[in-house]
């Protein structure tokens, strides 16, 4: 008998449907799993043998074929185990087949008939739908990503005995009528009410995030660098609905949804150590799994002690950054990953941490000028917002209590620009002015005549490549943005210039 | 292939007894038997001044090392350092180019460019008719202990030590010693109290050393008053002062020589920020102001 069940497979961050095929028919006893699989699937065979004995259902002495079809599509991991067993069961007549129609099935078993969670649940769902399915089966541990799904009904296995049970009798398992609607809400503890004085920072910080801007920050150990890239996604704005379903999609397949806590309501915040591999930061493998920089998508990514990061991965940022995506090829097939991060980078401005206090640095200027050679120029052009973090005063500290310019504060003004810049790019299909395109520039960013004059001297005397020219503008149209302004100011362009680049020796 | 030759030929070894051994060296006890020379060693007929200091300098030893040796290589002085990092580096590149005569003393032997970074120095030593001066072998490695034995021919071999920057315990002082024993003049460039980098030409000044508060000071050292400076420069930065808006012109009169933070500068004027960024951001562009670490802005000197 052939019996045919609905799975899915993963790639890059989709989800694509498949159809898990069994026939079961007289001849020589085997198990034989075709479809271009992978050896965690073909292990399978004996996952899923012993666990149906251990639940009481012995395989008949019969030729059963497994199928994952369509056939030129490579399968990885271990999600085929529940729909493989389940086929084989209603290819041999213990369950009714009808009742597996309309279903898509996910889930690792063990070897007792424990059903194990799987990752990339939640954009299976997502293509559950899409497909038509009325229902889908999944492991127990993995129903809380249905929370943001509606109109699928989504059944949670604890045991393949619950499989059993709900196409036989229809009865629906008891643990999986749970439904985690609340999701993730979780406390951003952390504010800026907590950084003391630092007032230029916290201002660079708010442009940062009302324009999506790369941000640099460069001071002496101990000034708060990470403190406020900690406090970066707070201030931006909340995720809409779809970035949440998005992201949370991700995640589920990085497997590494928080657990039992549903979707991803806050900005992530990515902070990977500097050691980290190239394909460990931008995604890969065979089937490439997401980077870090996709786990960081519309959210912050901070890379601290910049320079220490080995050139070879600090350059795999380049094109992500400017695509704001990465694809990755493998031989028969290209992965596209997002990457919409706002990268946050921190340093020291010399080895010793304390240049320019002369009294304390006693870096040589070869020293200091090496320590800076470790960054490129390519990569340097990329960083919109280069800012110091002075060291903290002592009156400064000893004045208690919390300062005024909170999170919330600082998130109500980057709010106000993003409206404004919503509104302005409700026909282009992007949200923020770091993702202006040049050819927009000219019908989006009108300058004053001084403040064009100003931008002529400042490319003529900087030296300016034409995407640190346009990089300026784009953050002077944020500047302006948050004072409210429709067309640029000599101010704006001023402050957008001041920020930018390192050696400006006139 | 071409530097390692270049670095290699034409090196010369100078004996005690040759004529052309520098007869001020014989004035000294405990100078080498012969020195290995490339190029030339310094005119006796004309003056000559060592300028040592800080290998990790401040910006205002780098503007003054640069400032200093260049207004005393235009009155014709020639500049001695050992080629080290900060303060020499900047004396000899000042004198080149104010195309002065500049000479290097090196703790290794001349066939070796060390730090390999100046190579652009010693090749315009070489060039520009100066010369590199080492009593140690071709071929001898930079080992610390040569340095300081080789600052007493730098102050051997000039008119007047000059001491740029130079912090409590520094390699400097020790060339100042040398000096004061074979009774050269020693001058400080005097710093600001509480400066970590010069507390050591502070104290030199209080032992009694002489006070560089201006190039001219030096000059009149070496010429005894017989030297008139011409200054133009002067003018040339009013002209472009008077050309700044007021706001400019007040955000500049804050700037030092030392770098400040935009914050410090906001506070001695009185101005708020964002303003103060951008009359900063255009007196960069005017080169009045420098900024070298993004947040800190001083002065910029017209010999820069």
């Amino acid at each position: 008998m052939f019996c045919s069940v609905v799975s899915t497979v993963i790639y890059g961050v989709e989800a694509i449907p498949i159809s898990v095929e069994a026939d079961v028919s007289d001849g020589f006893p085997s198990f034989t799993i075709v479809g271009y699989v992978g050896a965690q699937v073909k292990e399978a065979e004996e996952r899923v043998r012993t666990a149906l004995r251990n639940i009481g259902i012995r395989l008949p002495p019969k030729r059963i074929t497994i199928n994952l079809s369509p056939g030129n599509l490579r399968k990885e991991g271990t999600r085929f185990d529940l729909p493989i067993a389940a086929a084989i069961l209603a290819a041999t007549g213990v369950i009714p087949g009808s009742r597996l129609r309309g279903l898509m099935l996910l889930g690792e078993l063990h070897l007792d008939g424990k059903v194990e969670a799987v990752p990339g649940v939640l954009p299976s769902l997502l293509v559950a739908k899409e497909e038509g399915c009325y229902g889908c089966l999944v492991p127990s541990l993995n129903v809380y990503e249905s929370g943001m799904v509606s109109d699928l009904s989504v059944w949670g296995l604890d045991s393949l005995k619950d499989l059993v049970a709900f196409a036989k009798d229809g009865v629906i398992p008891e643990s999986g009528a749970e439904r985690d609607e609340q999701g993730e809400v979780s406390e951003n503890k952390v504010d800026f009410s907590q950084i003391r004085g630092q007032e230029a920072v916290k201002r660079v910080a708010v442009i940062a995030a009302a324009g999506f801007h790369n941000l640099m920050l460069s001071g002496p150990p101990g000034s708060g660098k990470s403190m406020t890239a900690r406090r970066m996604p707070g201030i931006l704005p909340p995720l809409t609905e779809e970035e949440s379903l998005e992201l949370s999609g991700i995640y589920s397949i990085a497997g590494q949804l928080p657990d039992h806590k549903g979707m991803i309501k806050m900005r992530p915040f990515r902070a990977p150590h500097h050691s980290i591999s190239p394909s460990a930061l931008c995604g890969g493998g065979r089937i490439p799994h997401p980077g870090e920089i996709t786990l960081a998508h519309r959210g912050v990514l901070f890379l601290d002690e910049f320079p220490e990061m080995p050139a070879s991965t600090l350059e795999m940022l380049r094109q992500p950054l400017e695509d704001r995506q990465i694809t990755i090829s493998r031989m028969d097939y290209s992965f596209s990953f997002p990457a919409e991060f706002l990268l946050v980078t921190a340093m020291n401005p010399c080895p010793c941490g304390y240049y320019p206090d002369k009294s304390r640095c006693k870096c040589t200027d070869y020293a200091i000028a090496k320590y800076r050679m470790k960054l490129s120029g390519p990569i340097l052009d990329r960083m919109d917002l280069i800012c110091d973090v002075p060291e903290v005063q002592y009156e400064e500290l000893k004045t208690g209590g919390e300062d005024p310019l909170s999170t919330a504060v600082m998130q109500e003004k980057v709010m106000r620009a993003a409206e404004i810049q919503r509104e302005r790019y409700r026909q282009e299909g992007w949200l923020f002015n770091s993702e202006l395109k040049p050819e927009r520039l000219e019908r989006y960013c009108p300058l004053t005549e001084e403040a064009e004059r100003l931008l002529e001297r400042a490319f003529r005397s900087l030296h300016l490549s034409a995407r640190g020219y346009h990089r300026i503008l784009k953050l002077a149209r944020t500047i302006a943005d948050l004072d409210g302004a429709d067309v640029i100011q000599t101010i704006h362009v001023g402050e957008a210039i001041s920020y930018r680049s390192t050696e400006r020796n006139g | 292939m071409g530097k390692e030759k270049k670095l290699t030929e034409e090196i010369r070894f100078i004996k005690k007894s040759d004529s052309e051994y520098p007869a001020i060296l014989n004035c000294y006890e405990r100078m080498p038997k012969g020195l290995y020379l490339k190029g030339r060693f310094p005119d006796p007929d004309r003056k000559t001044v060592a300028m040592i200091g800080a290998r990790g300098c401040s910006n205002y030893g780098r503007t003054q090392a640069l400032h200093f040796s260049k207004m005393l290589a235009e009155a014709g002085v020639q500049i001695i350092s050992g080629m080290a990092y900060g303060v020499d580096s900047y004396a000899l590149k000042g004198a080149l180019e104010a195309g002065g005569k500049a000479f290097a003393v090196l703790g290794c032997g001349v066939d070796i460019c060390y730090p390999k970074e100046n190579y652009y120095l010693y090749e315009e030593i070489l060039k520009k008719g100066g010369g590199i001066i080492s009593e140690y072998e071709t071929g001898s490695p930079p080992l610390s202990w040569h340095f300081p034995i080789r600052n007493r021919i730098i102050s051997a071999l000039a008119d007047l030590v000059l001491v740029v920057e130079a912090r409590k315990k520094s390699g400097s002082l020790i060339t100042a010693d040398y000096a004061l024993e074979q009774g050269k003049s020693v001058f400080a460039v005097p710093g600001r109290v509480g400066d970590a980098c010069s507390t050591g030409c502070n104290a030199l000044i209080a032992q009694g050393a002489g006070i560089a508060w201006s190039p001219e000071v030096v000059l009149d050292e070496l010429y005894a008053g017989s030297y008139v400076c011409k200054d133009e420069n002067e003018e040339a930065v009013n002209w472009r002062i008077m050309k700044l808006s007021p706001e400019e012109r007040k955000v500049y009169q804050c700037l030092q020589a030392t770098e400040q933070s935009v914050d410090g500068i906001c506070n001695v004027c009185g101005m708020e920020s964002r303003l103060v960024a951008v009359c900063l951001t255009s007196l960069c562009m005017e080169g009045l102001a420098v900024c070298r670490q993004p947040g800190y802005y001083c002065r910029m000197e017209e010999w820069e």
